[in-house]
């Protein structure tokens, strides 16, 4: 079972990407900020993390930056409100990016192709 | 004795006397004024005078040597009398002349004036004159201006239209600058161009006389050690007058003038007169160009000004646009989030409740709704994101082969085939691809409902006189002109909100790159779009 980390500021999107993620058989863990995030980074090991660009006070592609050079083994994708983050150089770190919907189909889908992709390099690297 | 003699009577009868005209009414009645005005030069005092001296009279000698003097003093107040008449003539052509160049502020009517002054016969009537003004930039003396007939006949025909006319001098030289300007100016164009003299030539006789600042009169100009022979050539005359143009210690040009047609002698009388002129004339002619030069300077601040204007009211405008993006990035996340929210635990319930729930169409309907109200919100978005174009020079068919990768899932899911037929050897195009890329996709997958059985989408591009266009002809979604053009207005109908929304962003954001567009609707055939795309930064707007 793989196991993903989901950063978001709203109490509610934390809530349902839980129980959506969990049922599609994911084991999923909330932080609500950076600090937070970082903490359960410390104490387990995930094998994705979702992440809110726009995090209360603090910047996703911040902790984005941050994921990336200590934990570059873990895939990142990043959600957000705007579609014009796609185009923006700072976010091009993340392995894949997702407009915010409630509509969760197409980040279900990312969380899948993302894994599949880790899954293969591993294979490859294995082999 | 006394009435012997006609000159010594105190009073003479009118017909005695043959010196007395008409007007000398009084002479016969006045016997002092008669023997100095008349009697000196009257036969019958001259033979009176005669038989004097014969008789050894005394008084005839003296009387003699009276008589030779008040002829030389009458024959000199004659002459001072014209020399006066003419000097009141000078006088009152230079206050003409003056007060005609003190209303002008024109360089063409100031010229016109000067040169008209200079060879009209009612001012110093020179038979021709060229005007040289100093280009300081260049460092030239260079011909400007000719005035003056080219041989007898045109000379009579000018001459004779002159005198039938009878102007004075602000309409002469206003017919002149009305009538005859340009064709002088052509007539001596290139002896103009001949004329022209390096301000550094100091041995030069044109610059000698403008350093020296005084009238100079040629004579024997093919002889003459400081003309050259071939400007004598040139100006085809032995004697011409040189006079300089100062204002304020400036040198502002020269004055040539010549009698080429009759010859006539220049006199160093005609040379003060002009003298006389030179200075209002350059005074003139500096405020003229003063004048222009603050024109010019006027129209450029007018101009900057206007400028400043649009970049002030741009400034306001982008500051209201960057006050829609900010409010664009509130809504963003005050709405997309609660949004995302609803929707998501809607589904969320509808997938964990019985086929049999009656409450599922109640979810379904919040489900539909929050779908419809973030297409709302990506709408608005883009909306914002297209107030900021940013152009640059792209590939016309690469941008149409990403689009058709990116829609060819959704277009094939929904049974549509399209077709490309990309032109050969396209020109780059200045767009902001991000924009363009959006709006193919949009025209591409619109919610246009009424669908036909055709399901062909045609897209071709072709290079056409510097621009490039794209075509496409949706053979599948047919609706009327009226209807089409309606759905191209943003936000024209809220309750559509959503609904063929796409199309009128996409003309708001081609109409903001200057990018014309065109969409014309056939209820039996489709739509066809055309989109002109702009080859150079300069067909932006």
């Amino acid at each position: 079972m793989s196991r993903l980390l989901v950063v978001d500021d709203e109490a509610n999107i934390r809530l349902l990407y839980a129980e959506e993620l969990k049922d599609e058989g994911y084991d999923v863990v909330t932080a609500a900020s950076s600090a937070e995030a970082a903490e359960k980074l410390q104490n387990g090991t995930f094998d994705l993390a979702v992440l809110d660009i726009k995090l209360k006070n603090e910047s996703g592609i911040d902790l984005l930056q941050k994921l990336v050079k200590e934990r570059h083994e873990m895939p990142v994708i990043l959600c957000s409100a705007f579609s014009c983050y796609k185009d923006d150089f700072s976010a091009w770190l993340a392995d894949g990016y997702v407009v915010k919907s409630g509509d969760l189909a197409e980040l279900k889908h990312e969380i899948a192709r993302v894994l599949a992709r880790k899954a293969q390099k591993a294979k490859g690297e294995r082999i | 004795m006394n009435q012997k003699y006609c000159w010594n009577r105190d009073e003479i009868g009118q017909p005695d006397c043959p010196m007395v005209g008409v007007g000398d009414e009084e002479l016969p009645v006045s016997k002092q004024q008669r023997r100095l005005e008349i009697c000196g030069e009257c036969p019958a005092f001259v033979n009176d005078l005669k038989q004097l001296n014969a008789e050894n009279n005394p008084i005839a000698p003296l009387l003699t040597d009276l008589l030779n003097e008040n002829r030389r003093q009458k024959t000199q107040i004659q002459s001072l009398v014209s020399f006066l008449d003419n000097k009141t003539l000078e006088m009152r052509f230079l206050h003409e002349l003056g007060s005609v160049l003190q209303s002008s502020v024109d360089l063409d009517e100031v010229l016109s004036v000067a040169l008209t002054a200079i060879t009209a016969g009612k001012g110093f009537g020179m038979n021709r004159a060229f005007l040289l003004l100093c280009d300081r930039a260049a460092g030239i003396l260079g011909g400007h201006l000719g005035i003056g007939p080219s041989n007898w006949d045109e000379a009579s025909l000018v001459w004779g239209e002159i005198v039938q006319n009878d102007l004075n001098l602000q309409a002469m030289a206003q017919n002149f600058r009305q009538n005859k300007l340009s064709s002088e100016r052509a007539k001596f164009h290139d002896l103009l161009e001949k004329l022209s003299v390096p301000i550094a030539n100091k041995e030069h006789i044109f610059i000698k006389a403008l350093d020296g600042g005084r009238p100079v009169m040629v004579h024997g100009a093919f002889q003459h050690p400081d003309v050259p022979l071939e400007m004598a050539r040139l100006l085809g005359v032995d004697s011409f007058l040189l006079l300089p143009l100062i204002s304020r210690n400036r040198r502002i040009g020269m004055i040539i003038a010549d009698n080429c047609i009759t010859n006539r002698a220049i006199t160093e009388e005609d040379m003060h007169s002009i003298e006389t002129f030179a200075f209002p004339v350059a005074f003139a002619i500096e405020r003229a160009s003063l004048y222009d030069k603050l024109q010019v300077e006027l129209n450029r601040v007018t101009e900057a000004g206007k400028k400043l204007k649009e970049q002030q009211e741009l400034i306001v405008r982008m500051e209201n646009m960057a006050l829609v993006g900010r409010i664009t990035s509130s809504i963003a996340h005050s709405v997309r989030n609660p949004l995302m929210i609803i929707g998501g635990f809607a589904r969320s319930m509808l997938k964990n409740s019985q086929a049999s729930d009656p409450k599922r169409t109640f979810i379904e309907s919040i489900i539909a709704e929050t779908h419809q109200l973030e297409g709302v919100l990506d709408e608005i978005l883009n909306y914002s994101d297209s107030l900021y174009p940013t152009r640059d020079f792209w590939d016309v068919n690469q941008l149409i082969e990403a689009t058709l990768r990116d829609t060819a899932d959704a277009l094939t899911s929904l049974g549509y085939a399209t077709g490309y037929s990309p032109g050969h050897d396209l020109p780059t195009v200045y767009i902001d691809y991000k924009q363009l890329s959006y709006c193919l996709r949009t025209l591409l997958q619109n919610d246009i409902n009424s669908i036909g059985s055709d399901l062909s989408i045609a897209i071709s591009s072709i290079s056409v006189e510097g621009s490039v266009i794209i075509r496409i002809q949706d053979r599948s979604r047919h609706i009327s002109q009226t209807e089409l053009d309606h759905l191209l207005i943003p936000f024209s109908e809220t309750r559509d909100l959503g609904v063929g929304l796409g199309l009128a962003l996409c003309k708001t954001m081609l109409d903001k790159q200057g990018i014309l567009f065109t969409a014309v609707a056939n209820e039996h055939n489709g739509i066809h779009y055309s989109i002109t795309l702009p080859t150079s930064k300069e067909e932006q707007p």
